[in-house]
């Protein structure tokens, strides 16, 4: 006890103080919008319109279930799984591929395939969006659900292929030669060699490209016609969109939106944090 | 995570076909092109098939009149980028105003995450206790920024909101906003700005951590052996060292303001009275809510403006960056 004791106390000093103070009311900034979301989703019909308390006077879970089922958010969170799934399958296989190529392979106009993929992270999503529309019409894939994948795969190809190339290019040359002269072709180098000791940047991938396709809006909604397609977005700015919006379902489709995106955050950190930070350190 | 590789990103021998066997150099050589274009043509397909039709459609439209529902389209050259610029009245006052609040934010949100993030590095990189968690709780924003966060936002902002609220019982009162924040045309864009900026703070965060903690704190105390004081240690080490963060952050935050606005969509679609119209609102409300008005030329031409924007910004930027280095 004492010498946990004097421990603290050696390391509090008065810069460490302030340090802790600053620190600390950030974090409640940080924090500010989701305790009032979980505030307002705690909150009944009648108490959110005398609003004005962070914790509820009479809180219920009724508002939460009420959401949840008579509103069918069950249905929109499948959906939303289903398309969040599908778009990072589909860019950890397509764009894996094109960076294994990138950092490994030697061919003529790699290079240019290279910087023309990251180039690309300057076209403006609302510049395509029209034409994309319209394609998908010709495709007859407009509203649905591999409608929205097939773009969202794409429009991830820059930041993809730039951190997947870093990242296979950070393996030592040597493991590729070494599987070489064991008579391993590039496929089998790529699948046993390359993928597996790049899993901390592949899940940052993952949660890089789950997420944004979690809470895409836009493209979603000038798409998407039936409603029992859509996304948790839509289903929420439906709910949102009544004559008299109330703010206790709202908040409660909102914490329905945000808890997925939260836990699969907190579950991935380990890999996330390592895997950013260490793609970017270049 | 240093980097093993010591031959440069684009250096010819990593890849070249091996020496030792010189007689099936060309033969192996070919193979490997073979290989290498087996691996991107997923990729490349996936371009061919949903990004080359868009963007060259929407090139080639933004050369010309369409409303969507007639058959043909009228060629009208540049007519697009004139009137946008300065030849239509009832277009070029309302970009203008949409330009000045892209420039504002545009120039506001990389600041303020820099000035955010970077003290907030540094004080975590001091600290030991709650680091994990606290980093956590900063990297909330970020997982979940997107329609649920801005409701939440909304109803903080609201007259009987939490803000308005929180300014009354801390008897600053005269501070707060009656029509609530982002229905008062003094405050509306200022509000977004910030949570803009709330949203990005935390991986600029994380990237200042990661570069701090990168540096070797060996070449710290040699310079503070040399009698180099706090300022000199931070502006010959430190700071150096975390330039090329800072360039890609404040690339990010002027490309993400230059070409997002789905912030501005959902939570003033542009209002109160057009104070808070941007860019890329401007072009979404052409390109998709201007009925039978032949509009689409002008969307697409609005969009490539903001593509050019962004590229010759983001070059400016990263040649001042690289000059103060």
């Amino acid at each position: 006890m004492n010498a946990v004791r004097s421990g603290v106390v050696r390391q509090l000093t008065p810069g460490r103080l302030v340090a802790y103070a600053a620190l600390a009311l950030y974090a409640v900034v940080s924090l500010y919008p989701f305790a009032w979301m979980v505030s307002g989703a705690l909150k009944g019909r009648d108490e959110i319109l005398r609003g004005g308390h962070l914790v509820p006077r009479e809180p219920t879970l009724d508002t939460l279930v009420d959401t949840w089922s008579r509103l069918h958010f069950f249905d929109y969170l499948l959906n939303s799984v289903k398309v969040a799934g599908l778009t990072v399958l589909g860019v950890l296989a397509v764009y894996s591929l094109a960076s294994y190529a990138f950092a490994v392979l030697d061919f003529p106009g790699r290079r240019f395939l290279f910087w023309f993929f990251v180039a690309l992270l300057f076209v403006p999503g609302i510049t395509v969006l029209l034409p994309l529309v319209i394609l998908e019409n010709k495709l007859g894939i407009l509203g649905t659900h591999l409608g929205l994948v097939l773009p969202f795969v794409n429009g991830t190809a820059p930041l993809t292929v730039l951190l997947l190339t870093n990242a296979f290019r950070s393996i030592p040359r040597e493991l590729h030669d070494a599987a070489r002269v064991d008579g391993a072709g590039e496929a089998r180098i790529f699948w046993r060699v390359y993928l597996p000791l790049s899993r901390p940047s592949l899940i940052t991938i993952a949660v890089l490209t789950a997420v944004p396709t979690w809470n895409e809006y836009v493209l979603t909604r000038v798409s998407l016609n039936d409603e029992s397609r859509y996304t948790l977005p839509l289903a929420l700015e439906a709910l949102a969109s009544g004559n008299v919006p109330r703010y206790n379902e709202i908040m409660a489709g909102s914490l329905i939106l945000v808890v997925p995106v939260i836990v699969l955050f907190l579950v991935a950190q380990r890999y996330f944090v390592n895997g950013l930070t260490g793609a970017v350190k270049d | 995570m240093a980097r093993t590789n010591t031959i440069g990103p684009w250096g010819r021998p990593e890849a070249g076909p091996s020496p030792r066997r010189p007689r099936r150099r060309r033969r192996s050589a070919r193979r490997q092109w073979l290989t290498g274009y087996a691996f991107v043509a997923p990729a490349v397909l996936l371009f061919l098939v949903m990004g080359l039709y868009t963007v060259g459609y929407s090139v080639t439209l933004s050369f010309a009149k369409w409303n969507g529902f007639t058959p043909d389209w009228e060629w009208v050259g540049l007519d697009n980028y004139r009137d946008l610029l300065y030849a239509d009245p009832s277009l070029a006052p309302e970009l203008r105003a949409a330009a000045l609040h892209t420039a504002i934010a545009m120039i506001a949100v990389p600041l303020g995450t820099v000035a955010i993030a970077l003290p907030l590095a540094v004080l975590l990189n001091r600290i030991r206790r709650l680091r994990g968690l606290l980093r956590s709780i900063y990297f909330l924003p970020y997982v979940t920024t997107g329609i649920a966060v801005y409701y939440a936002w909304r109803y903080v902002l609201e007259p009987d909101g939490a803000v308005n609220l929180l300014l009354r019982s801390t008897g600053l009162g005269s501070l707060a906003r009656p029509q609530g924040w982002l229905a008062d045309p003094d405050t509306a864009l200022g509000t977004l700005i910030v949570i803009i900026i709330w949203g990005s703070v935390p991986v600029a965060t994380l990237l200042y951590l990661a570069g701090l903690q990168a540096i070797d704190p060996h070449l710290i105390e040699a310079a503070q052996l040399d009698g180099a004081g706090g300022v000199r240690v931070v502006r010959h080490i430190t700071w150096p060292l975390l330039v090329p963060i800072t360039a890609a952050i404040t690339l990010l935050g002027i490309r993400d303001t230059m070409q997002g606005f789905q912030i501005f969509l959902l939570m003033t679609n542009g209002g109160p009275g057009g104070h808070t119209d941007v860019l890329g609102l401007q072009a979404y409300q052409l390109a998709f809510f201007q009925g039978l008005s032949p509009t689409l030329g002008v969307a697409s031409a609005l969009g490539w403006m903001i593509f050019l924007a962004a590229l010759l910004l983001t070059v400016v930027n990263a040649r001042l960056l690289r000059s103060s280095q």
